[in-house]
């Protein structure tokens, strides 16, 4: 724009022109005002434009201090009410290798539900005993490997208590096993299809065959209630039902239960798409959850002290609690647009992509230049050629100009793991450290990075094959030549 | 942008039509045919106020040329655009 | 502090859908019509057809605030804007939504010399539809057998867990629908959901005479001031079309036990319904006045007032004995609004009967 072709300042500042009609049940231009425009110019200490210039745009960027702090919080509610607690780090939630260490060194398990994810927290140095096996798809060999280094191994159904004693025998060993169990809290829509369900009956007769085993040893129950448990007192109902049940199989059967896994779901600070209301005033605080949760655990667990039984270690398996506000994610504005029906727009180059979770939050999202002009209706879509590609749908914004950065927040639980790989590369994650200093905890991906796992069958070797046969080959020598260069083949080897 | 598109739109919003809108300094826009009320942006109101004085689509896009200090060719297409809206509400 | 007579007071929930009005108008005209009362009152809006807005007979001048999604400290900063141009002694905040933003505030406001009788956050959660139920067998009063939901799958095994239909599924904030079947359950559900997120309550239907008291709760346990009411005609919503004040020494005690256990801070409204059986069974707490509030200065028991006094620290309320039979008819009728007010609405967020200019 020849801007400084002229050097007399413009009468009115450019935008396109626009009209825009009043439409009932929307009028009201202070409706979604904020409180000031969200402006911050560094996200955990360190400088936005600095952290785009060393590393590129898109960004993760995490905070070690804040993850530690937010798990030291989360285990000391816990801990203060009940003594024998104990954290098992959801790899699900964000296996970045780095933010896995972080949690470990405070104390956490691994809880993993996966070979891959078993695998990779034996590769992190995680001991087998420190690994608590979950997850409906656990295949032979990734439980004999775990059988074999003592791993918990929580059971989905039937089928995987037949292997795993099976794979227990072989080794002439007993497998620690604790059962994953459903029921109806009467709070949140039970998860039935994970574990063996309470009511049906299902769950005593898996106890009875785990108890009666003399290659399993039955120490443990587990629950996961499901994700962004709004209801503290969910977790009570929760805990009453597995003590009643650790009691009743306990007087049945010949079992000592240990543990009581509670699994997770405490809830982040971020907006679901579904609440009416901001987070502050939906998300109860920690402590109400625990103190309902030990209580429980407190009022059901005391007749045992009339027996020789001890009290069970209570294990809670966090995970966006922990990791989400650790982490927020700068992207850049690639371009900007006004949609046909009024509101202002932005492409920017992160979306669902990298953002899985836009699907079902209203991330905060945050300018970082200098103040410019007032808030308007902003989309914000990203890079992909999906029309569900769309950061947020609704944002108060001001006007936008493409390399503007934005800070999306929090985005830690989640979005390094299920983020997609669908035509763009996936960017660095970066680690702000306690002192300060930045480092890259993920590498950015490459072609050779995405082309690493290819094979070229020999016939497809190149894209454009020489036909045979006398006279009628279509390639000049120089096209031939230049195919040849080309290979793909030769970009990954190299 | 097609032809035809844009001359169904340019005779929606004859200057006649047009000058029937209330448009007030504040962009509040009141169409006394419909019943209808908009708003509309700084720019706006400028080529609204061109087009009301019956002035063509050439010569509201060199005004808000010369008053944004844009080259033409945007002004003309954004011009172009913006009489489009119009012709869908009015 | 100023004499309670010269306040100005700050109103919310001054829409006037013709189907299902809010409570703010009918608080405006209980204030205004009082005759000790000089003040004027301050109307907070949430869109540009919230008839209140232009009421200046009610609402001597109206500004918009955010949507109460927009959370508490973006209400906080348009509340001082206001303040700083009008200076509010009060708020009666009246819409389910809001409050627990103003609940938020409460201190925040107060530094500013913006007097709530409202409840604590405690107490309105107790009293919301998903604690109700758990509060009620506590302290003895029935409620109709009801769930919360997330899944609309319940409504297919509804049977089996024990609920027939016909039942009423119920938004979270606001906004209720009878269902006869599985189908109309999932369609009121969807709707609900949309529009005001999860969870929805589902409730039997018990059958009976439909009760209301609005009261106001001075914090300690007692119910300072009441008037009871019973429907005599309801809108297809449900809402009250006709009614008539009753004394209900049942519902009157059910509503003090309810006060007693939460400790109860302001406005509230008692829905229940008396069976046929006589019993008193609890539809729900409404955490602020109703929308037919206007009825308890007919009957010289202006609740409004009272919530004015008792902020003031006045002891005696001077309310009246409370007589029945006194009626109510809601009507609908035309406001007049002219273009330049509307006008100001869209572009300032603000409507008055004088020239002030308030953009902010
Ligand atoms: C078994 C189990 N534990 C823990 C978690 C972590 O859940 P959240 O992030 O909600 O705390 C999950 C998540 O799906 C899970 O399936």
């Amino acid at each position: 724009m020849p801007e400084n072709s002229s050097p007399k300042r413009p009468k009115l500042a450019w935008e396109p022109p626009f009209i825009q009609p009043h439409r009932v049940g929307e009028i009201n231009k202070f409706g979604r005002h904020r409180p000031r425009e969200a402006r911050v110019a560094s996200v955990f200490g360190v400088d936005v434009e600095l952290l785009k210039k060393n590393y590129g745009s898109p960004l993760f960027v995490t905070s070690e201090e804040r993850l530690r702090a937010n798990v030291r919080r989360i285990k000391k509610a816990f801990a203060v009410r009940w003594g024998n607690t104990c954290h098992g780090w959801s790899y699900k939630t964000n296996y970045i290798s780095a933010v896995c260490n972080i949690l470990h060194q405070e104390g956490s398990l691994a809880e993993v539900v996966s070979a891959f994810e078993y695998e990779k927290a034996r590769a992190l140095g995680v001991p087998g005993e420190m690994i608590i096996f979950n997850g409906p798809n656990k295949g032979r060999a990734i439980l004999e490997r775990a059988v074999a280094e003592g791993a918990q191994i929580h059971l989905d159904h039937l089928d995987e208590l037949n292997l795993v004693e099976a794979v227990a025998a072989a080794q002439g060993r007993k497998a620690r096993v604790a059962l994953r169990l459903n029921f109806d809290t009467g709070y949140s829509e039970p998860w039935s299809r994970f574990g063996f369900n309470l009511e049906s009956g299902q769950a005593r007769q898996a106890a009875k065959l785990a108890a009666a085993s003399p290659h399993l040893q039955l120490c443990g129950l587990h629950s996961h209630l499901g994700t962004f448990i709004l209801e503290p007192r969910a977790y009570g109902e929760q805990v009453k039902i597995m003590c009643k049940f650790m009691r009743e199989i306990e007087s049945s059967e010949d079992v000592q239960i240990d543990v009581i896994d509670i699994g997770g779901g405490l809830p982040s600070m971020n907006a679901l798409q579904s609440i009416y209301l901001p987070p502050e005033q939906v998300v109860p605080s920690i402590n109400e959850y625990a103190e309902v949760i030990c209580g429980t655990l407190i009022e059901e667990t005391r007749y045992r002290s009339h027996t020789n039984r001890g009290l069970p270690k209570l294990v809670f398996e966090s995970g966006r609690a922990v990791v989400d506000d650790a982490q927020v994610l700068i992207t850049s504005v690639v371009g900007t647009k006004r949609l046909p029906d009024g509101r202002a727009a932005a492409v920017l180059d992160a979306g669902t992509n990298l953002l899985f979770t836009a699907y079902w939050y209203n991330h905060k999202v945050e300018t970082t230049g200098e103040a410019r002009g007032a808030l308007a209706d902003t989309v914000l879509f990203g890079p992909l050629c999906m029309n569900i590609d769309v950061v947020r749908q609704s944002v108060q914004l001001p006007p936008l100009r493409a390399g503007d950065s934005l800070v999306v927040s929090p985005v830690g639980a989640y979005n390094n793991s299920q983020w997609m790989q669908f035509i763009e590369y996936r960017p660095n994650v970066v680690l702000v450290h306690e002192d300060g200093d930045v480092s890259v905890i993920r590498a950015a991906e490459d072609l050779s990075v995405m082309m690493a796992q290819d094979r070229l069958p020999e016939h497809l070797a190149t894209p454009f094959a020489p036909v045979r046969g006398a006279g009628c080959n279509r390639f000049d020598a120089e096209a031939e030549k230049q195919a040849k260069t080309l290979r793909p083949f030769r970009i990954c080897r190299g | 942008m097609t032809d035809s598109l844009l001359a169904g739109a340019l005779s929606q919003c004859s200057g006649d039509r047009l000058r029937q809108l209330a448009v007030s300094d504040t962009g509040f826009v009141f169409d006394p045919q419909t019943g209808q009320s908009f708003t509309v942006n700084a720019t706006g109101r400028l080529v609204l106020d061109c087009l009301k004085r019956s002035d063509g689509l050439e010569e509201a896009a060199q005004c808000l040329a010369e008053d944004c200090d844009v080259p033409l060719e945007l002004a003309l297409s954004s011009v172009e655009a913006f009489l489009m809206q119009l012709g869908r509400y009015l | 502090m100023r004499n309670w007579r010269h306040w100005k007071v700050a109103v919310t929930g001054i829409n006037a859908h013709a189907e299902n009005p809010g409570p703010g108008l009918a608080v405006a005209r209980c204030l205004v019509e009082h005759r000790e009362f000089r003040g004027s009152v301050l109307g907070l809006a949430y869109d540009a057809l919230d008839a209140g807005l232009y009421d200046h007979d009610n609402c001597q001048s109206s500004y918009l605030i955010p949507y109460p999604s927009a959370g508490d400290e973006a209400l906080l900063e348009r509340i001082k804007v206001i303040h700083s141009l009008e200076g509010i002694d009060a708020v009666i905040p009246c819409l389910d939504s809001e409050l627990q933003n103003f609940i938020s505030l409460r201190s925040e406001l107060a530094d500013l010399g913006i007097q709530m009788l409202i409840p604590s956050r405690d107490q309105f959660n107790l009293r919301a539809k998903n604690h109700l139920v758990d509060l009620c067998s506590k302290i003895g009063v029935a409620v109709p057998r009801s769930k919360m939901l997330t899944d609309p799958g319940f409504f297919d095994r509804a049977a089996r867990e024990g609920f027939e239909y016909p039942l009423v599924v119920k938004g979270v904030f606001y906004d209720a629908a009878i269902v006869y079947n599985a189908f109309e359950a999932k369609a009121a559900f969807s709707r609900l959901v949309g529009k005001w997120g999860y969870p929805c309550l589902v409730q039997e239907v018990v059958n009976g005479d439909e009760l209301n008291l609005a009261g106001v709760g001075d914090g300690r346990g007692n119910l300072t001031g009441f008037v009871m009411m019973r429907k005599r005609a309801v809108t297809d919503k449900g809402k009250a079309w006709a009614g008539v004040t009753v004394v209900d020494e049942a519902l009157h005690a059910t509503a003090s036990k309810l006060v007693r256990a939460l400790a109860w801070r302001g406005p509230l409204e008692v829905e229940v319904i008396k069976g046929t059986d006589g019993k008193i069974y609890l539809i729900e707490i409404n955490p602020r006045f109703p929308s037919w509030i206007y009825l308890s200065h007919a009957v010289d028991r202006n609740l409004p007032v009272a919530v004015l006094r008792m902020l003031a620290g006045e002891k005696d309320l001077q309310l009246t004995q409370h007589e029945p039979g006194t009626f109510f008819i809601r009507h609908a009728r035309e406001l007049i609004v002219n273009l330049k007010d509307f006008e100001s609405v869209l572009v300032n967020g603000y409507c008055g009967g004088d020239a002030v200019d308030r953009s902010a």
